[in-house]
Order: structure tokens, then sequence, then C-alpha cells
């Protein structure tokens, strides 16, 4: 093996990166975002509260509900029997994120769990992007979409909603020192942040006629208001009140009520018996007190005045008085703390150790196996695929070449997340009884098929890059010419394209990360969904950090293996052969430096 | 088995009338040509006369448009061309060696895959064959760690282990530096005084005036004069031959 000095730079980039992650000073603890907070946590309704867009009519709340005696558990058309399907989000805490532990959990899962409870059912919680959610829901990939979704009109077009079990109303978020201080003061120019698909978003653009900044999740969107990158965020109260921490550069300076009546859970329109059902479930759970246990837990906070959870004959819900908890506890919604140096924030973005102990033990059992199971099995997919590709690539016949020649076309010409969605969202459907509803092997389908147009044009350029002599050669010994291109041309091309099937391979590796966007179950998540969960739980980029140190070990030695066997091809077995001296040269000084 | 792999019967090869065109190029007019049993015929002209074309339609690398061809007098347009083929050998100005596959494997894999003889055996052929040519010695080296002229001697070897019955040789030391192409051109000479049925097309004057039996003057597709050397090189019929010779000689 001979080392050259090109490969030693990215070594020690490495190294010095890892050594400056050891020597990081642990930043502070209290992290986890996606906790209770109890009812110490109270915050007082803001006194701001702009009430101009509510809704006075309320058509939709059910007068009462079926008894839970009379719900027939056979009959809600779930698509795994006796257990709920809910997509959810792993990164919205207080109402829905995936716990440290692994856990979906927040205030709506809570719920939704007690809920369950009272009907009988088992319940299997997916991560899910919103802007997917609804889409996902009215699918039925989904049995029920929980997620503070506020039922809205525009969303019941879609799909059919339960009683309400919560309420939302909008903040204004603003860097600090921002001259924005109201709602009515955003304007063109600006760049204003939401979430895709939200109720803010809708808000935004249907009542301020303005054009936001759409982000995938909370925590963008939040990252991005910090660093000055958008002027304002337009965010769901609760939310924006639970990602703030003292010390943010940034200020919530305005509340307005949000768009549609209350927030519910999410059901396919036609499944009008799972409504009931809920429903049913809602109101029981109010009855006995859980609503309120947990409404204290996560989002202690007054009722607005005219709203109670549940169908209209609910029973009313016993609550502390949070107005006079949040006084006395002087949790004011707008206080701000000294601001941290920019030195701080950034050890504390990058280099938090801390989070580096909780995010590896969750990155090796889950994050990197997975990787590892997408990478592996679309290699094997876009492998046999491209060959099969290949062979149709440079076949004579026309039929055989025309259809290679447009799926190449197409594939390579696609972004991979448009692949992704389409096959994993568009085909999902379909193949939803062949793969359980779940999206983890279309993903690697996708994956697969994909990695299949390039790996094609790959090993068509290698083949055809053989002289033509040695199929000639080959045929004048009394080869068939079959037996020519699998013995002598084929094994050429595909060691020279070699290198370029490993970056590929290195490819599809960064390219599994993107099956996020189709909702995993906690233990299917990969390594950059690990790191964007825990990312989003404590605001500080350092899992994503370390989730890139993960996929750099697996990448880096990729790159130089292939170096290696690349040279060992090209100069035979390491039988002694003294044609070349510097080689042997080389090959001694590395021998040396192991 | 081994023993007619080992001394193959030569036989005659001939071409009848043969014709052949690349599309609208025309590159074979009829050509004639035999080589009797044991014989060697040296096939010469101007680059671009169709020599190499012959030599790849005589196999049926290349299939004629028309004409015949006859292995010890019997047509074979009608068989297996690959089988054929196992018994016409072939060598190349550029030798087109394997260069994944060791020089024993390059030697091996014909005898393996086509005559499907054991590993062991054709492994016992293949060193016979690479030590007829002295290559015995770099057997487990690689084509590229190999000179020009050992490269064409380990591919002579790589022909010879399918017993054929002809050989043709194309231009066999043209890519050859100077002081290589000695050594290969007697190796040839001991082949055609083995008894070897061989077609060579070559540049070599002096080989083609000592060592072969008949001189094949071939331009522009056809075959222009044939004799003995001592008549195609002492007493030229044709104003093309003679000008072909001053410029060579």
């Amino acid at each position: 093996m001979h080392l050259n000095v090109g490969k030693l730079p990215p070594l020690i980039a490495t190294i010095l990166l890892i050594c400056s992650l050891a020597s990081a000073v642990p930043a502070a603890a209290d992290t986890n975002q996606c906790a209770p907070s109890g009812k110490d946590g109270a915050i007082a309704l803001p006194k701001k509260l702009a009430t101009a867009n509510r809704p006075h009519e309320d058509k939709y709340t059910t007068a009462d509900v079926e008894p839970l005696s009379s719900v027939d558990i056979g009959a809600l058309g779930l698509h795994t029997p006796r257990t709920l399907t809910v997509g959810t989000l792993s990164q919205a805490p207080p109402t829905s994120c995936l716990s440290p532990g692994g856990q979906y959990t927040g205030f709506d899962n809570e719920l939704l769990r007690a809920i369950a409870r009272k009907l009988g059912l088992q319940v299997v919680f997916v991560g899910t992007d919103f802007s997917g959610l609804i889409a996902q829901v009215a699918s039925r990939r989904f049995d029920v979409g929980s997620a503070s979704i506020t039922a809205t009109d525009a969303r019941r077009r879609t799909v059919g909603f339960s009683n309400g079990y919560d309420f939302g109303y909008f903040s204004l978020v603003v860097p600090s020192g921002s001259p924005i201080d109201s709602f009515d003061e955003l304007a063109p120019g600006q760049r204003i942040g939401v979430v895709q698909g939200t109720v803010e978003d809708a808000y935004v653009v249907d009542t301020l006629h303005l054009q936001p900044v759409k982000f995938p999740d909370f925590a963008t969107v939040y990252t991005s208001l910090k660093t000055h990158q958008i002027d304002a965020w337009v965010a769901p109260a609760l939310e924006a009140t639970n990602a703030m921490r003292p010390g943010d550069a940034a200020a919530i300076v305005a509340y307005t009520f949000s768009l549609g009546n209350y927030v519910a859970y999410a059901v396919a329109k036609d499944n009008q018996p799972l409504i009931a059902a809920l429903n049913s479930g809602l109101d029981a759970v109010i009855a006995d007190g859980t609503w309120s246990q947990l409404y204290t837990d996560w989002v202690p906070r007054p009722l607005p005045p005219g709203w109670e959870p549940g169908s209209k004959s609910a029973l009313t819900p016993h609550l502390p008085d949070f107005a006079v908890i949040a006084e006395r506890h002087h949790r004011a919604v707008d206080e701000t703390a000294p601001p941290k140096s920019t030195l701080t924030q950034l050890r504390d973005s990058f280099f938090d150790w801390e989070l580096y102990k909780q995010a590896i033990p969750a990155m090796l059992t889950t994050g990197l196996p997975n990787t590892l199971i997408l990478t592996v099995s679309s290699s094997v997919i876009g492998l046999a695929v491209g060959i099969a590709l290949a062979v149709a690539g440079i076949s004579r016949a026309r039929w055989l070449r025309w259809p290679a020649r447009i799926y190449t076309d197409i594939f390579r010409g696609l972004p991979e997340v448009v692949i992704i969605l389409l096959i994993g969202l568009g085909i999902g459907p379909v193949v939803g009884g062949l793969t359980n509803n779940n999206p983890y092997p279309l993903g690697i389908a996708a994956l697969g098929l994909t990695a299949a147009a390039y790996v094609g044009e790959i090993f068509r350029s290698g083949i055809q890059s053989v002289e033509s002599g040695q199929l000639e050669a080959s045929r004048a010994l009394g080869l068939s010419y079959r037996s020519s291109m699998a013995l002598v041309v084929v094994p050429q091309g595909i060691r020279r394209v070699l290198p370029a099937l490993v970056n590929q391979v290195i490819a599809l590796l960064k390219a599994s990360a993107l099956v996020y966007f189709l909702g995993l179950i906690a233990g299917q998540r990969e390594l950059f969904q690990v790191g964007r969960d825990l990312n989003a739980q404590t605001g500080s980029l350092s899992p994503l950090v370390a989730a890139g140190v993960f996929y750099l070990i697996l990448t880096i030695p990729l790159t130089h293996l292939v170096n290696f066997v690349d040279n060992r091809l090209r100069h035979g077995r390491s039988v002694a052969e003294p044609e070349n001296p510097l080689d042997r040269i080389a090959s001694t000084t590395s021998q040396e430096m192991t | 088995m081994t023993d007619r792999l080992a001394h193959p019967q030569p036989v005659s090869l001939a071409g009848k009338g043969i014709h052949l065109s690349f599309g609208r190029n025309t590159v074979l007019r009829g050509i004639d040509i035999e080589a009797p049993a044991a014989n060697t015929v040296a096939v010469i002209g101007p680059s671009g006369s169709g020599k190499s074309t012959l030599l790849r339609t005589l196999n049926r690398l290349h299939e004629p448009d028309s004409g015949d061809i006859l292995l010890d007098g019997r047509s074979v347009l009608n068989d297996d061309p690959n089988r054929l083929r196992q018994r016409i050998g072939m060598v190349f100005q550029h030798f087109n060696l394997f260069p994944h596959r060791s020089v024993l494997d390059n030697v091996m894999l014909a005898p393996r895959k086509v005559n499907r003889l054991s590993a062991d055996a054709a492994r016992e052929l293949a060193l016979t064959q690479l030590d007829r040519v002295g290559m015995k010695h770099k057997a487990e080296s690689r084509p590229g760690a190999l000179s020009g002229g050992q490269q064409q001697r380990v591919a002579i070897a790589r022909a010879l282990a399918m017993a054929p019955q002809v050989m043709l040789f194309d231009e066999a030391t043209s890519a050859l530096d100077p002081e290589l192409v000695k050594g290969i051109l007697a190796l040839i000479a001991d082949l055609g005084s083995d008894g070897m049925t061989m077609l060579v097309v070559t540049h070599e004057m002096g080989f083609a005036k000592s060592t072969s039996d008949t001189v094949v003057f071939m331009d522009h597709g056809q075959v222009v004069e044939t004799g003995p050397p001592e008549q195609i090189f002492e007493a030229a019929a044709t104003e093309r031959l003679q000008r072909f010779l001053s410029q060579v000689l």
C-alpha cells in the first residue's frame, strides 16, 4: 500500500475536529425541551391579544357524544386492527415531540394515549413533517394526525376533525432590538418565517397578504431568527414560548388568535366512526380529570373566554388559576435575560459536550444501524437495476435501449427529494398492503432506483471504454459473445469505474438522510434524524455536528478504501515486482509509519 | 486429448472470391488466397489495402458479403463461428492481452472455458505453452508489467494453447521496439518450421523473403500478385508491386 501526502490533510482535519470537540467546555444542562413544565411553568394569557380575526360562530363542535360503551372498535377503519397509527411531529414541544428516551410525547400525544386507553386501543406514533401530515392522514397512511392542528375550514376540505382539545394563538417573535412590535408593522420586503402548511402560514398569506419564508419545522425557523436570517417569526404561541431560552436574542412582541376555532385531531374525512370514537374518548378524559392533569403539566395557561374542550355537553374542566400562578412566579411572557456572548453562543451551538454524550448512544444503537441498512439495501438495488440498465443501454435492440435511456433521463434529472416524496407518498398508498404502510422499504426503493440511473451510466461508460481489441481477442480464442463480455470486457469495465461506484455509495449514504421526509417511527430514525430531533429538542446544533462526525467516520475510510483497491487492481497482487523502484520505497515508508 | 492438443494436424486454409464492405466502403473486392497445409503465407501491401480485414474475415470476426472460406478443403461458412475460431489462432498487432488477469490466466482462460479443461490440466497446458515461448518465469505477472516483446510472446502462447490448426498473425511486430522484433519473428519462423499453417500479415520484407513459402501482395482490397518470395521480390510483374517494393526496401 502506498500512502501519499495528499491523504494526510483530511485525516489531520478529522483528528483536529474530534480533539476540539473533546476539549470544548461542557455547557449548562437543562436542555431538554420535551418534558412537561408542570403548573409552575404557567403563563398568563397575553394582554395584547388581538381578537379581531377570531370567528364567532362554532358550527362544528358536536352537541354531545356516543357513550364509550357503544363504540365498536372493530368498525373504526384502522389500518392495523386495535391500533391507532398516529402521525405526529418530533420537534414541536410542548404539544408534540420526541423525548430524549425516544418516546413520542407532548400534550397532544399524551392526551391521545389517554383517549386510546379509554377506547381500548394501542397507539403507534410515527414522526413526520407538518407539511405532509394532513395529506398522509387523508390518504389513510395515518389513522390520526396529532400535531396541534388547528381545525380550519380550508383543512376540513381535505380531512375531518375531532372536537377541540386545545386552542391556539399566534406570537410574533422578532430578534432583539427589532423595530417591529405588532402584526400591523409586518410589510412586504420583510422576511417573515413560518412553518410550511401551518395556520400561521395561511394567516400570513391570506390575512396579512404577505409572502412568508417557509420552513420545514419550528427549530429551523427559530435558529434562522436568532441568526437574523429572517426579520420575524409568526409562531404558535406555545411552541414559541417553549423554544425561547433565557438569554436568546429574540423577543415575543405581539399575539393574535389563531384562525379557526380550536386545535383537534385530524382523521380521514370519510372515517366518521373514528371521529365519533375520539370525541367519546375526549369527553371521557375530560370527565375523569385526565385532560386537566395533562393540560396543567404540559400547557398550563388560562382558557380563553368562551372556549372549553370536548363536545358542548362535556363537563367543564377544573383548572388551577394559572393567571395567579404566573403572576406569583413573575413569569411574564416578554421577560428577557442578559444576552450571552457570541463565543459562548457558538460553543453552545456546536460543542456542547453534554449533548454529544446524549446523542452518541442513540446514534450508535438507532441512527447508525438504520443509516447502514438504508445505504446497503439501496446500494444492492442500485447495483442490480444499474447493471440491467447498462446491459439494456449497450444492447443493439432498440426496444431495450430506449426504455433504459428514458429511465435514466428521468431518474437522473429529478432531485432526490422529489423522487423520495413521489415514491413514498404517491406509490405508498398503492402498495400499502404489501409494505404494511411502512415507508421504510419505499425509501430504500426510491434511493435505490435513483442510484440505479447513475450506476447504469457508470457501468455503461466503463464497459464501453474497454478497447474493442479485448472483445476481438477473446472472440478470436473461440469464446462466445456472452462469455467474452462476462469474462473479459465487463470485469475490466467494472474495475475502471470502481472509484465512481464507491462515490455513488457515498452519495447514497448521505442521501439516506432524506428518508425522514416520509415519516419514520422512533426505531427507524437514521443518523441525521436522530441528530435533528435532539437538535430540535435542545436548540443546539451539537447533535447535528455529532451526526456529521458519524457520516465522516463512514465516508472518509470508504474514499481511502477505494484508492487502495484501485491501486491494487492497477498494479496486480502484491507479488514483489521490482519494475517500479519508487513503489517499493513508498511501501517501506508506509510500513515504518504504521 | 492432451496429445491431440499438443500436436494438431496442420490443415489448409483458403478464401475464394471474398467480398466485404462496411456500409458504402468496400474493403475486400474478390480475394482469392490459399495457405496449403504446413505452409507459411506472407501477406504484404500498403496500409489500407485490406490485409488485416482479410485475416479477420478468414476467422469470421467479419462475415464476408460473398465468397467462401475453406478449412481443410471444406466450407466453414455454415459452421458455428466459435468452433471455427478454436481451430484458427490469431495474434494481434497490439497483443490484446487481458490486463486484469495474470499471464497464466490469460493463457488458461480459453482452454478452461471453451475446451472445458480442468484447472490443473489447463495450468499444465498453459505452462507448457509459456515455456515454449520463453515466458514461463512471468506466469504470475500482470501483462502490464511486461515489455512489448514479452507481451507478444504471451499472446502467441495464448493462441497456441487452443491447439489451432492454422495461425493468423496481424502485423505482430509492428508495435514493438526494433530490438524486440527479431525475437518474435524467430518465434514465428520456428512455428512455421514445426509445420504450422500460417498467414502472416507483415511489413518485415526480410521475414517475408526468408521464411514464407508464398508471398501475397494486396492493394485496394485485391490480390495483385501471388508467388514464391524469390519471384515477388526479384521479378515483380506489376507496376504496383514494383512501386511498393521500391518504397519499402
